[in-house]
């Protein structure tokens, strides 16, 4: 099987994306699979955060790859030991420090054209050389050179929306204005549904994602509602690792499903 | 209070049926209206390179200088959507003929050479010529901090 890069994007921040990012990469390493979780968030870095407490700080970072001071393999650490999963998982982190955000304002569009190039680019590193079957990129939100490039090198793009109104007017702009031009097929995913859609059917879920559907006029993958406790200091990002039987779980576990189905 | 059947309520259904796809319609023509004027306006910055090239020496000429086209995400956006399929392919490929090209986007070669040699035209992409293939690629400038 040839690898797959899923972008996981919004329209703005706080929907939720990191979460699934993070997650998504543990459930399939723990489910034996070979996996690369990118931050290409290089603004609001925010994976080094998630994960700082169980690695090491990085000798190379996504943006020393990005400037061509290291490979791609690297700025790739590899965590699998850290969370013991069965397959590899390796950490592609954006360098956090104020001084990198500093630099990566105001970046030509000369420069943007060359990272849009190097990110085609990594597939040769990460399916052929580190036989990763799935590389998930954690996007910055909205309409950015850095989640563009993400989404459009892309085999599959997730749209992570919430129902906050303001949100979904915010996705659908940006699906008809820069994924329909690209000819992207995204799936959006709910995420931080209502809080009584936890006790919802299946069916009652279908509904409102047929509902969400019609809006945004693109397919929606799933529908997690709100769990408060996941952002429970207990639980952290990684869920997974700590409560594994947490209901989220469940939700995400049908989610993985069908991107590993398409 | 829902709606009883009849023929009056049938026909109150059938107009509105009717008003909704004006709506659409009209949206979809506005969108079109868009695109439209997005073609004109690279049509005529095309047209003025053209002229430039031919007039003589176009770095000395400030207005080819401002015209200088990036081939960013940003900027695909504003072009054509013909083009942009064979610039995200030539993307995809990092360096392909036209008959890579054709393969890519399920279009016919010829297609793909005048798409790719209006890029080239456009200094978005970079043509070079091995043997008797011709090559396509992304004219990008050294990466550096």
């Amino acid at each position: 099987m040839k690898g797959k890069i899923i972008a996981i994007h919004s329209s703005r921040g706080g929907t939720g994306k990191t979460t699934i990012a993070t997650n998504l990469a543990l459930n399939y390493a723990n489910n034996g699979l070979n996996v690369a979780l990118l931050d290409l968030d290089f603004r609001a870095p925010s994976l080094f955060s998630v994960f700082s407490k169980r690695i090491k700080t990085p000798v190379h970072w996504l943006n020393d790859f990005m400037v061509d001071r290291c490979t791609l393999e690297q700025s790739l650490i590899d965590a699998s030991e850290c969370f013991d999963t069965r397959g590899s998982l390796l950490l592609g982190l954006a360098n956090p420090t104020l001084e990198a955000i500093r630099k990566v304002t105001g970046r030509s569009r000369s420069w943007e054209v060359s990272a849009a190039k190097k990110l085609f680019s990594i597939r040769k590193t990460l399916f052929d050389k580190k036989h990763i079957d799935y590389c998930i990129i954690d996007t910055s939100p909205g309409i950015q050179y850095s989640s563009i490039n993400a989404v459009v090198s892309s085999d599959v793009a997730v749209v992570v929306v919430t129902l906050n109104p303001v949100d979904i007017e915010g996705v659908k702009k940006m699906l008809s204005e820069v994924y329909d031009e690209f000819e992207k097929k995204p799936w959006v995913l709910i995420n931080k549904a209502y809080p009584q859609t936890r006790m919802w059917s299946s069916i009652k879920r279908a509904e409102l994602a047929g509902q969400i559907e019609k809006v945004l006029e693109h397919p929606v993958i799933g529908v997690i509602p709100c769990y408060c406790d996941v952002l429970e200091p207990k639980n952290g990002t990684f869920l997974m690792m700590g409560n594994p039987n947490h209901p989220f779980f469940n939700d995400l576990q049908e989610v993985a499903n069908k991107l590993e189905d398409m | 209070m829902a709606l009883q059947g009849g023929p009056e309520n049938s026909n109150a259904i059938d107009e509105l049926s009717i008003k909704l796809l004006l709506v659409k319609l009209i949206d979809e023509v506005d969108k079109l209206n868009q695109k439209l004027d997005l073609i004109i306006e690279f049509d005529a910055k095309m047209l003025k390179i053209h002229k430039e090239l031919l007039q003589g020496n176009p770095e000395q000429n400030s207005d080819y200088r401002t015209l200088k086209l990036e081939p960013d995400m940003m900027t695909l956006l504003s072009i054509p959507n013909s083009l942009r399929k064979t610039v995200i392919a030539i993307y995809k490929l990092q360096e392909a003929t036209a008959d890579d090209l054709s393969k890519e986007t399920k279009r016919l070669r010829a297609v793909e050479s005048a798409s790719a040699n209006q890029l080239v035209r456009l200094g978005f992409v970079n043509k070079k010529r091995e043997g008797r293939k011709v090559y396509f690629c992304i004219n990008a400038s050294e990466i550096s901090e």
